[in-house]
């Protein structure tokens, strides 16, 4: 038998031939857990967190059910809760169904029909909530998210546009032809970084709606894909550029995740370099085993301040005094890390250089 | 003294709206000195290195990585009065946002908010106020 699959729920009542014949009646169905008082209850509900249902007996010494349940609903609110009871107390579970305490009651002497019933439609009730708790967790997060780029819009966007702006305002009065020409370089890099901008903000885009397409992924193709595109940057740029890929069996997941992670990473290594330093250097290494992609991109530049570590996965967080930088990169990263399952660690040092490890399961 | 020369001081990260900006203060013919930062701290650094300077007209940049025009006024107010009383602030920004501009009032000593572009007639009407 599977128990993890089984819903969890917890049956309390202060008879132990109650909970024993309950035990015996649903352990099959469910994942069972009991407790002899409401003390007892706390505990169990503190080891597991994640019990959906809980059956209370109205009368026991001590506490009754219906404040047990008024007790408990704010620290465990996500519990559907329901109550066992006489007819003697039909008053009190009038009041506690009423206030809300209590989702079903169910009667003394119970059948194992209205149990499982009632059981069953509290699970759907508490599958029910908890969605709605967690789409209303994404739609709080994708609301901050939109007040974030609502801001940053105005800054990276019109910013660009602002500068294109005063240079042709000055061109009116430039005679100087080498001098107008330098102003046409600068409207260019501006339009090129308000493109560079628009283009993370496809792929941010692209991560959050896209579907993933899961195929084989070959790591050598990978890694020649990001050659390509980083071996003329490295010669441009004077970067030693080392590369390895260990790959031992398949790998599935999504290509273009994984392309925009590790391009992210080498862009990022290959832009916060030292101006000063002799050997620049840059390094990818690939090593798949086990299925389990772990990926290492290091450089060293000029590192990451501790004070901003805990920060560069932030959106429009932008640690470095950069022309290019548009605080989307490693928040990219992150995200399409988070949709192939995958996490990252970085470690750093000021001045001396910064690592990304980047571990990725199969599909 | 009406047409006195005054010095400048520029904080912007951004490259480009440096270049604009000191283009535009060489023009406006009152310049004795302009100074450029791309990163605040630098820019703190150096006024307190300067110690009690002449009359400087400082345009700082609000969103800045590292430390924003925000920052940089905070720590600015947080000196002695003696080396604050020759710097006149003006924050220059590309942001609308009415929670940046409104917050620019509440510093003291930042005398106004202005838009980018810094242009020939913004920085004319900054100018007859030191006249």
């Amino acid at each position: 038998m599977d128990s993890k699959k089984k819903i969890k729920v917890l049956y309390i009542d202060d008879e132990p031939n109650n909970l024993v014949s309950f035990k015996a009646s649903f352990r099959f169905d469910y994942n069972i857990f009991l407790a002899n008082n409401t003390d007892e209850a706390l505990l169990r509900l503190q080891e597991n967190p994640d019990i959906s249902v809980i059956l209370s007996d109205q009368k026991m010494p001590g506490m009754t059910g219906v404040e047990f349940f008024e007790d408990i609903r704010t620290k465990y609110p996500n519990p559907v809760r329901i109550l066992i009871t006489g007819y003697t107390d039909i008053d009190s579970v009038i009041n506690a169904i009423n206030r809300g305490h209590v989702f079903r009651y169910i009667k003394k002497p119970w059948t194992d029909v209205d149990v499982q019933s009632a059981i069953d439609e509290a699970q759907k009730f508490y599958i029910t909530t908890s969605m709605l708790a967690m789409k209303n967790e994404e739609l709080q997060k994708a609301y901050e998210e939109l007040d974030k780029f609502a801001y940053s819009a105005t800054h990276d966007m019109r910013g660009p546009i602002l500068s294109v702006l005063g240079i042709i305002d000055l061109t009116k009065g430039a005679e100087d032809m080498a001098e107008i020409k330098e102003m046409v370089g600068m409207m260019e890099n501006a339009m090129l970084k308000l493109d560079n901008y628009i283009q993370n903000l496809h792929d941010h885009y692209s991560i959050r709606r896209g579907e993933l397409n899961i195929t084989d992924i070959d790591f050598e193709n990978v890694m020649k894909d990001m050659s390509d595109l980083y071996d003329i940057t490295g010669r441009v740029k004077n970067v030693r550029f080392e590369k390895s890929v260990q790959q031992n069996g398949k790998f599935r997941s999504d290509d273009i995740s994984i392309k925009i992670i590790v391009n992210n990473l080498l862009s990022n290594a290959f832009k916060y370099q030292k101006k000063d330093e002799q050997d620049k250097y840059v390094g990818m290494f690939v090593k798949v085993e086990n299925g389990v992609a772990n990926i290492t991109v290091e450089d060293n530049g000029i590192g990451i301040p501790g004070k901003d570590l805990s920060d560069v996965f932030t959106m429009f967080f932008r640690g470095a005094n950069d022309e290019i930088g548009s605080g989307f990169g490693l928040y990219n990263v992150k995200d399409a890390l988070n949709k192939i399952n995958g996490k990252i660690d970085v470690i750093s040092t000021e001045n001396v250089g910064t690592k990304f490890i980047v571990t990725i399961p199969s599909k | 003294m009406s047409e006195g020369k005054l010095n400048f001081i520029v904080v912007d990260d951004s490259k480009l709206d440096c270049f604009i900006a000191e283009k535009i203060i060489t023009n406006s013919g009152r310049c004795e000195s302009v100074k450029v930062f791309q990163q605040a701290t630098h820019a703190l650094e150096h006024i307190k290195a300067a110690g009690q300077a002449m009359t400087t007209v400082v345009f700082v940049d609000i969103q800045m990585p590292v430390m924003n025009g925000f920052e940089f006024v905070e720590n600015f107010e947080a000196l002695p009065d003696n080396l604050k009383q020759n710097y006149h602030i003006y924050m220059l920004s590309s942001s609308i946002n009415e929670n940046d501009i409104a917050r620019v009032k509440g510093y003291a000593s930042v005398r106004h908010f202005l838009n980018k572009p810094l242009t020939n007639d913004t920085i004319k009407a900054v100018l007859e106020e030191y006249s």
